[in-house]
Order: structure tokens, then C-alpha cells, then sequence
């Protein structure tokens, strides 16, 4: 049994700190809530976290102050910057003083989540040459999909999503995480492509009953690796 | 020439109104001076007829005869001077001495009639045939003896009228040329007058949104020019003022909604993974969610037109294919259109260069062909165009949907602007989508347009200046 993984939450809005916190804990991390700068940065000084979760705008001390302070100390630590303000100046900045990733509120809990687990290489991802769900066949050398042994044309797009639902499978992916891998930021918030997609793509697999992608309304979609309960 | 301008028409009022006064100061002066010749030729004619009375008259009948009529010539000379002498002894009309006719020929004396006598003297004047006039002044005149006699002298009435059409020509040169002169002047002198607020304008214009920082010049005249830039400049930081508010409380409002928000999200996320939640329950919670997100997109879209009108610095600037941009963007909502079994059609091949962020252009492109699809019926079609035109380069999004009325086109771009609240509800927009383009298109000096006749289509036109000309405007 490996280690339990210990995380750190410094947010000053207690509900969003809970939330979080229970997002990651039902992920059966460990994790630690600081409400301030100061607070936060006691606690990373004094626990060699495995990752900080941390907001910019705090009360007695900065979050990009705590960031540079945390990195003097600690510059592996990855920490995943949650902000409120998204200015691409900003993003570089965030970048520029060490932050690993960042989430611009209002997030997805499900996003944080994948994105922590990938800043701790720690995730679901899989990396297999072939994925497999079910009779649905995912060749990544010669990038050809296959269910119940038959062939199935994809065009890039379509054979991009169903990788990056595969790859996360049991994963619930937002729109916007979808939008960000299949097309680019530019569609975020304009359309209904993701759902064009998936529908296209339900079509082709044979998939119209939605056993395989499923919906999480409000959410997201997501690919179930197990039988339907 | 701009005839409503201040400066044609000051030109043009201070030109009549020196016209009136010429032309009344002329009217002053010929008459003042006809008024003066004619009394000067009356007082000369007077004089003369008092000299002879005096001179040869008084004592006619001690002279020999002829010798009156000597003395007037030699001392007159009518003749040669152009004037008429008369003589005449009362009691039996006797003429003692008529002048001759002058040598101009300007008259003939045999054609003036003998006065009738009177006891005093008098002034006439004699027409003669031909239009000649002749002003005569007549004295009678009494010798030692008592016997009268009526000396009449007088001399052609166009002397005065020479020296007065003499003044009238000279006016009537004068006068156009003064009064252009004074046009033309006035002009310059207006124009010179009018070049601060020339400049105040130009300074004026150049002031948009984007830098409202900026102020006009102040030149220290203490005049109408320092006032109209001082209360100009007022203005102008009330306005900044009042722009910078929005623009914050957008932010700040934005800002205070994202926070609540992402608990809601998290919240409800977080009960979807509770386990034994019924139907129903995810359904409802689902629902809930679906609009949470609606409302982030919102706040993240309102947020961006807020920052892109506050003049957010544009970073990112690489220089890319327009025209590949737009081919790969319509390809990618092809599956779009397809889905409302629409034509979408780009068939441009002229590449464009252009310097931008190439996600933000992209995203003008993703909103007009997102919201042509959304409006256009199944069975119609969407076509997408790039090209360069006059150092812009232009796209098109013309749609064959239901069109905009023409009393929305202006408003369309306007935040939250819905021609049918309704149905764009349905459609699940934000209702920011084209105030984006329009704040991507500002902030790139460009322009964004829509032509449309109601249920027969829209176009939308989007116009990109080429040259870097946005930064000369920060400078």
C-alpha cells in the first residue's frame, strides 16, 4: 500500500475550502486547511506536502507572496494556483513565480481534481499502447478504433475525444476540459460543440443507448470502465 | 468651400455688413458734395453777377457804349471759360451784353430765354433742347439813375455732374474691391482664429475609450479657446471617471460572483458523488448545475469584455495566415452545421497576413459563425469569406436565418442586447457573445457591422486594420 497522499488547501472562503477539501478527500487524499496567508504558509513550512493547492487572494498574506516563499524552501512541491482573476498577464505571471498549474473560479471540482492528480502523477491516466473498454478497441500506434472487431472511421477530431475519454475512463470530464484538449480556448463559453462531438461520436461506436459515454449532467461526460450497476 | 462653416459665414457677415456701411458713407459723400459744387457754383455765379453790377453797371450811362461788354470779356472771358453772361436793361429789354458761345460748344446762348424781371435775385435752372442744363443766377440791378437792369450769369450744370459721376465710378471700383479684399481677409484672419479649435478637435478625436487618459492642450490665451479645452478636458476626466467605474464595478462585480459560485459548483459536484441519490435528485442537482455553469460563463464572458474595453493590453501578437485561421476554425464547426444540416461554405485562398493574438481573432470568427448557425434555419446555409481590402483585411459571415430587424442593428452589439429574449434563452447564449467580437475588434481598431433585411439573412463584417496603426494610437 503506498503512502496516503497529504495535500494542502490554502483558501480564505471556508465553504470553498470544505469543498474542496471533501472533493479531494472522496479522491482519498489527506488534506490540510489553512484561511490565510500566514496560516498556510506555517503549514508548508512545517509538513513536506506532497501538493499545495492555493488561492491568490488572501487576507495577511498574499498567495504569490506565500508561492515565492514556498518555493525559496521548497522548489519541487507542485502547486496548482486557484484565481479569480484570469488576465493572460496574470498567467504568465503565475507561471513566472513557480506555480505549477493554475484554475481560474469558477471551477469544475471534477477539473481540480484531474488536475491534481496529474500534477501528482498519481492519476487514471492510462498509457497503454491499446485501450480497451468493453468490445471498444483503442489502437494508439496505428490510431485505429475497433468495437466488437469492426472497423470504425473516425476523423481526428472524433478519434481525439474518445482518447481523452478513454485515457480518463471513470473520469468525469467538463465541457471546458474537453473544449481545451479537442479544440482550443477560443470555443470555451460560445457553443454546444462538446455535445456535437459526443453525439457524432456516440453515433459511430454504436453507442446511441449511452451505455459507454455517459452524460453527468451539469458536468460532464465520461467513459465507464465497469458494467452499469 | 463649407458654406455653414463659422468662418464663411463670419466672413460673409462682416463683408455685408462693410458693404452697407460703404454704401450708406458714399451715399453721404455724394450727396454732401453734390450739395457743396452746387452752392459753390451758385456762390461763384452770385459773385460774378454782384462784380459786373458793381464794377460796370452802377454807372453804365456815364461809360461809352460797348464799353460794359468790353469789361466783361476781358474780365470773364465766358467764352473761354465756358460760361454765360447776360445783361439786359429792364425798361425796354435791351440786351447790353450776351456772352458768346463758349468754344467747347457746350451750349448755346441764343437758346436761353430772356428772364422775366423781378425785384430780387433768384437761381434757375435753364434746360436747354438737347438735355443741356444751364444753372442761371439772375440780379437785377438798379444803375445811379435807377434804371434796372437784370445781369444773369451762369454756367452748365455738368461741372458738378462730372465731379460726382467721377466720384460714382471711383466707388463703384472701389467698393468690390474693398469688400473682396475684406472677404478674403476675414477669411485668413477667421481660419487663424479657428486653428485652436481645429486642433482641439483633432486632439478630440483621437480620444476614444481606449484612452480616455489622454487631454487636450491647453494654450494660456485666457480666452473663449483656453475655456471651451479647460471645461473640454473637465469633461473628459468625469467621463474617464465615470468609465473607469463601470469598468471596475464589472470587474469587482465579476470578480465577488466567481468565489460563491465555484461553491455552488463544488457543492453540488461534490453531492453527485454521494452514493444512493435518487433519480430525480440528479436530476434536479444536474439541472442546477447546468446553470451554474450558464452563470460562469457569463461572469468569465463579462469579465473579458470588461477588461478587453478597459484597454487590457493585448500581449500576445504573432503573425499568422487570416485567412488558414478562419479555413480551420470553419472546419472545426463544421460538425456544427451538419448537425442543422446547414451549408457552411469558405471558399476564400487568399492568404492574409496578419499580427494578433491568434485565439482572440479566432474567437470573432467562433462567435459570428456560432451565432449564424444558432439563427439560421435547417436547410440553410452559412458563408464564411477573408480578404484584404484598402490595408484591412474584411471577413464576412453571411447567414441565410431570420435576420435582424432594423431597429436592433446597432443595439446587437450592445451586453446582454436580445432581439427575442425567448428564443436566445433557448438557444442557451450568454448574451455576450458579439459584445466580445465588437470589444476584440475595438481593441484591434477595427470595426464589426451587420446588414441585414429582416427573414432574409444577415451579414456580419468584420474590419481589421493590417498596419500596426493601434499602437501609434497608445503612444
Amino acid at each position: 500500500m503506498i503512502r496516503q497522499m497529504r495535500l494542502l488547501v490554502i483558501e480564505d472562503e471556508e465553504k470553498l475550502a470544505q469543498v474542496v477539501k471533501r472533493a479531494l478527500v472522496a479522491e482519498t487524499f489527506s488534506v490540510d486547511v489553512a484561511h490565510d496567508g500566514r496560516e498556510g504558509l506555517d503549514l508548508a513550512n512545517s509538513y513536506d506536502y506532497d501538493l499545495i493547492v492555493l488561492d491568490l487572494l488572501l487576507p495577511q498574506m498574499e498567495g504569490s507572496e506565500v508561492l515565492r516563499r514556498v518555493r525559496r524552501r521548497n522548489p519541487r512541491v507542485p502547486v496548482l494556483i486557484l484565481t479569480a482573476r484570469d488576465a493572460v498577464a496574470d498567467k504568465v505571471a503565475h507561471f513566472e513565480a513557480g506555480a505549477d498549474d493554475y484554475l481560474t473560479k469558477p471551477f469544475a471540482m471534477a477539473e481540480l481534481v484531474v488536475r491534481v492528480k496529474a500534477l501528482l502523477r498519481r492519476g487514471t491516466l492510462r498509457r497503454e499502447s491499446v485501450l480497451r473498454i468493453d468490445d471498444l478497441e483503442l489502437d494508439r500506434l496505428t490510431q485505429q478504433v475497433r468495437r466488437g472487431g469492426k472497423r470504425i472511421e473516425l476523423t481526428p477530431k472524433e478519434y481525439g475525444l474518445l482518447e481523452y475519454l478513454m485515457a480518463n475512463s471513470d473520469r468525469v470530464l467538463s465541457r471546458n476540459m474537453i473544449i481545451d484538449h479537442v479544440c482550443d480556448q477560443s470555443f470555451t463559453g460560445a457553443t454546444n460543440i462538446v455535445d456535437v462531438y459526443v453525439r457524432h461520436l456516440r453515433d459511430k461506436i454504436g453507442d446511441s443507448d449511452q451505455q459507454l459515454i455517459r452524460t453527468v449532467r451539469g458536468v460532464g461526460y465520461f467513459i465507464a470502465n465497469e458494467e452499469p450497476a | 468651400m463649407n458654406t455653414r462653416s463659422i468662418r464663411f459665414r463670419m466672413s460673409i457677415w462682416y463683408a455685408g455688413l462693410l458693404t452697407v456701411l460703404l454704401v450708406l458713407f458714399g451715399g453721404f459723400i455724394y450727396f454732401a458734395l453734390e450739395k457743396f459744387l452746387e452752392r459753390n457754383l451758385s456762390d461763384t455765379l452770385a459773385k460774378d453777377a454782384q462784380t459786373i453790377g458793381e464794377s460796370w453797371i452802377r454807372d453804365v450811362n456815364q461809360s461809352p457804349a460797348g464799353y460794359v461788354a468790353a469789361e466783361i470779356e476781358e474780365h470773364f472771358a465766358p467764352s473761354i471759360t465756358g460760361r454765360f453772361v447776360r445783361v439786359t436793361r429792364e425798361a425796354d429789354g435791351n440786351i447790353l451784353y450776351s456772352s458768346a458761345a463758349p468754344e467747347s460748344g457746350a451750349f448755346d446762348p441764343k437758346q436761353i430765354r430772356p428772364k422775366r424781371f423781378e425785384t430780387s435775385q433768384s437761381l434757375r435752372e435753364e434746360h436747354l433742347p438737347g438735355g443741356k442744363e444751364l444753372l442761371i443766377f439772375s440780379l437785377p440791378f438798379p444803375d445811379r439813375t435807377g434804371t434796372r437792369y437784370l445781369i444773369e450769369t451762369g454756367a452748365p450744370d455738368d461741372q458738378v455732374e462730372r465731379v460726382l459721376r467721377g466720384l460714382l465710378i471711383s466707388f463703384g471700383v472701389a467698393l468690390p474691391l474693398i469688400v473682396g479684399a475684406a472677404i478674403g481677409g476675414g477669411y485668413l484672419l477667421m481660419r487663424n482664429a479657428l486653428r485652436p479649435m481645429d486642433e482641439i478637435a483633432t486632439t478630440a478625436e483621437r480620444i476614444t475609450s481606449r484612452n480616455l487618459n489622454k487631454r487636450l492642450p491647453v494654450i494660456p490665451s485666457g480666452d473663449e479657446v483656453e475655456r471651451l479645452s479647460i471645461s473640454l478636458n473637465r469633461m473628459m476626466e468625469r467621463l474617464e471617471d465615470a468609465f473607469h467605474h463601470i469598468d471596475r464595478f464589472s470587474a469587482d462585480a465579476a470578480h465577488e460572483i466567481r468565489t460563491p459560485l465555484a461553491i455552488i459548483r463544488g457543492e453540488l459536484e461534490n453531492a453527485l458523488q454521494l452514493p444512493e441519490i435518487s433519480v430525480e435528485l440528479r436530476e434536479t442537482i444536474g439541472s442546477a448545475l447546468e446553470e451554474a455553469e450558464r452563470l460562469s460563463r457569463i461572469v468569465e464572458q463579462l469579465l473579458e469584455v470588461s477588461r478587453l474595453e478597459a484597454g487590457e493590453i493585448l500581449v500576445e501578437r504573432t503573425r499568422f495566415d487570416f485567412t488558414e485561421m478562419t479555413r480551420t476554425t470553419v472546419d472545426q464547426m463544421r460538425l456544427l452545421a451538419e448537425e442543422k444540416n446547414l451549408e457552411l461554405r469558405f471558399e476564400s485562398t487568399k492568404p492574409v497576413e496578419f499580427d494578433g493574438d491568434p485565439l482572440r481573432l479566432k474567437q470573432i470568427v467562433v462567435n459570428l459563425v456560432d451565432n449564424a448557425i444558432k439563427y439560421t434555419p435547417p436547410g440553410g446555409s452559412v458563408s464564411v469569406s477573408t480578404f484584404p481590402q484598402d490595408g484591412r483585411v474584411v471577413l464576412e459571415v453571411a447567414d441565410t436565418g431570420i435576420g435582424v430587424p432594423k431597429d436592433a442593428t446597432s443595439q446587437i452589439f450592445d451586453r446582454f442586447f436580445r432581439v427575442d429574449k425567448a428564443r436566445s434563452r433557448q438557444l442557451g447564449g450568454t448574451g455576450l457573445g458579439l459584445a466580445i467580437v465588437k470589444s476584440i475588434c475595438t481593441a484591434y481598431n477595427g470595426s464589426v457591422t451587420v446588414r441585414s433585411a429582416e427573414g432574409r439573412g444577415a451579414i456580419f463584417r468584420v474590419e481589421l486594420p493590417l498596419e500596426k496603426k493601434y499602437e501609434m494610437d497608445h503612444a
